[in-house]
């Protein structure tokens, strides 16, 4: 009796992976090869039955071509605060390429600039920062940043207060020389001073 | 006993073959359903002849001439002339006419219309009878050039498997008149046209990961700001303006989110703005430069140039700010990363003698130099990742250029005459 019981069972096992194969099979047949099943075979017309040249489209719906409609955009102005002020009182200073700390023999002509602050009190100064071509546009800005704030670090340090100097960095955009040789290269990786009054005065 | 486990033994193996022919056959009819001609991951297959016949009717031949230029340019396809068609256009199709002169595919078609076109085009595997691809475009006469570039990405994806990106955009910087401003032209460089935003110096856009919106920086009033265009709105937006540098930078994926280099508490760092509540994070601080910060597909990572080693150089830390590691150590002077849409490469300016354009992974190996000629700069990778677009002074005024990935195909796009710079592709 316990023989046959367990005969039976084994038997039982059996049928239950069968089974399981064949439902597995079907469930395969009809979902993982869905799309083979489902795609209509409509019959390749033959190539000679064609009777156009242009063979009509399957999909009858034309897809209409559009554009975002992109029209010129008016930028605000912004009011400066500054009116253009002088230029050309004091010398530029120049720097090596690639660097930002200004040079020793700059001393004299820092000098001057920091006693012409002291003795003209109502004066702002704005020292500009410039590169030469050969870098990159955005870190070439960056650099003309570092060298206007190490002129005016300098400065601040021979006592001319920080909230009387403004600094702007214009990169390698606005060269004095345009050449493509060292001479010129030189004379463009400078900070520049203006002296700026306020606007509308 | 022995009998019945044979039983049993030879039940599971007829179990697993039935299993397996099953799994076999689904997977035969799969692999020919999607069907790919050209398999553009592997950079030796060789090139698919194929037959564009100039289309009948009304600009036929302006739009094939453009299907043309569009996928001779991706080096995957080899143009056939049409000197050597045996079938008249007014001619049937037979496939019997192409396969002797070896050309795969076949793009024959009409225009019908006036003011408003309509397009048919029939695309041919020369293989079957049937054309793999049979749609029809309409379009207003103004919409040609918009039009050619949809068939010839249906085209592209039909025979690769893949999107095509030949509707999309660059943006880029021209100067004008003394004046700069913000460019947009079609990526073969037709249709240029100046967006009037203004500003003694503009800066290379940057785009949102949807295409709706640039972010650039500009000088205005002795003030460095960012500012922002929303296409879907056509206005401007100033979004951060202070004293010092401020240069953008790049969205983050979501487009909530932007990075940027501000000099505004002295050396330039690198902030996080959101442009939802305007609220500034600083990233880095360190005594020298940090610039140009491009955020990673995925937007975990930043790429971005700093000097801290003595020279600029490429760097990448999480998009926190943390673990910031040296990407680049060949050269004195590395600069400009972009991302590859995939994330897999970086691509920047890397100066050999003279700028050029190189690729790196972004673990730093594999470096690849792709320019020779004059000073590049400003590059940025394509959608599909499979084209470079990038500024060049090769032939004088500096100009906007697009090339493949690998360099090959190098070629001037922008218009003659405009000093063109910090071109960027659009995501779609």
């Amino acid at each position: 009796m316990k023989k046959i019981m367990a005969k039976a069972s084994r038997m039982n096992k059996v049928f239950i992976v069968v089974a399981l194969a064949v439902i597995l099979a079907l469930f395969m047949l009809l979902t993982g090869c869905q799309k083979k099943a489902v795609k209509p075979e409509a019959p390749p017309p033959a190539a000679e039955k064609q009777p156009e040249a242009v063979a009509k489209p399957k999909e009858k719906v034309p897809e209409k071509i559009t554009e975002q409609k992109v029209e010129a955009v008016a930028s605000k102005d912004v009011a400066a605060p500054y009116a253009e002020g002088k230029e050309g009182m004091f010398a530029d200073i120049l720097f090596d390429y690639d660097k930002y700390d200004v040079k020793d023999s700059y001393k004299a002509e820092m000098m001057k600039v920091s006693a012409h602050m002291t003795k003209d009190s109502s004066a702002t100064l704005s020292i500009e920062g410039h590169c030469d071509e050969r870098g990159t546009n955005e870190y070439n800005l960056a650099l003309g940043d570092r060298r206007a704030k190490a002129v005016k670090d300098y400065l601040v340090s021979l006592g001319v207060p920080s909230s009387r100097i403004e600094t702007i960095s214009y990169g390698e955009e606005k060269p004095l020389c345009s050449e493509q040789n060292e001479d010129c290269w030189s004379k463009n990786r400078r900070a520049h001073f203006v002296l700026l009054k306020k606007a509308g005065k | 006993m022995k009998g019945r486990f044979n039983i049993q033994h030879s039940t599971f193996k007829n179990v697993f073959i039935l299993i397996f022919i099953v799994t076999l056959h689904c997977a035969l009819f799969t692999a020919a359903e999607a069907k790919i001609y050209i398999d553009i991951t592997s950079p030796s297959s060789k090139k698919l002849p194929i037959a564009i016949y100039d289309l009948q009717g009304p600009f036929g031949k302006e739009i094939s001439e453009i299907i043309r230029d569009d996928l001779t340019f991706t080096g995957l396809f080899m143009y056939i002339d049409k000197t050597s068609y045996v079938e008249t256009p007014a001619q049937a199709y037979n496939p019997g006419n192409w396969r002797p002169l070896g050309i795969e595919a076949v793009v024959k078609g009409g225009v019908s219309g006036a003011k408003e076109l309509t397009v048919t085009i029939n695309l041919y595997d020369t293989f079957e009878v049937r054309p793999i691809l049979s749609k029809q475009y309409q379009a207003e006469e103004n919409l040609i050039r918009q039009m050619a570039h949809n068939i010839a990405n249906d085209i592209y994806t039909a025979l690769t498997g893949t999107p095509g990106i030949f509707r999309t955009k660059i943006a880029f910087v021209a100067e004008d008149d003394g004046e700069k401003g913000i460019y947009l032209m079609d990526w073969d460089g037709q249709r240029a046209r100046k967006m009037g935003l203004k500003g003694r110096l503009v800066l290379s856009p940057h785009w949102s990961s949807d295409g709706s919106k640039i972010i650039y920086s500009s000088e205005r009033g002795r003030q460095w700001g960012l500012y922002l265009l929303d296409f879907l709105k056509m206005s401007e937006k100033s979004v951060f303006v202070s004293r010092g540098t401020n240069m953008a930078g790049d969205f983050f994926p979501q487009g909530d989110k932007v990075i940027f280099s501000s000099s505004k508490d002295g050396t330039p760092d690198l902030f996080t703005l959101s442009l939802k509540d305007s609220s500034v994070k600083k990233l880095t601080a360190s005594y020298g430069i940090e610039v140009s910060p491009a955020v990673s597909p995925d937007g975990n990572f930043i790429a971005f140039v700093s000097d801290r080693g003595g020279s600029p150089q490429l760097y990448l830390m999480r998009s926190d700010g943390s673990e910031i590691k040296r990407m680049t150590f060949e050269g004195s002077y590395n600069t400009s990363p972009g991302w590859s849409p995939k994330g897999d490469r970086i691509v920047f300016s890397c100066r050999r003698g003279k700028n050029q354009i190189c690729t790196v992974k972004p673990d730093g190996s594999e470096l690849v130099q792709l320019t020779e000629q004059g000073n590049n700069e400003d590059p940025s990778f394509s959608p599909d990742g499979r084209y470079i677009t990038f500024a060049s002074d090769r032939d004088g005024k500096q100009a906007v250029y697009v090339m493949r990935a690998n360099g090959e195909a190098q070629k001037r796009i922008s218009p003659k005459g405009l000093r063109s710079s910090g071109p960027r592709w659009s995501p779609n």
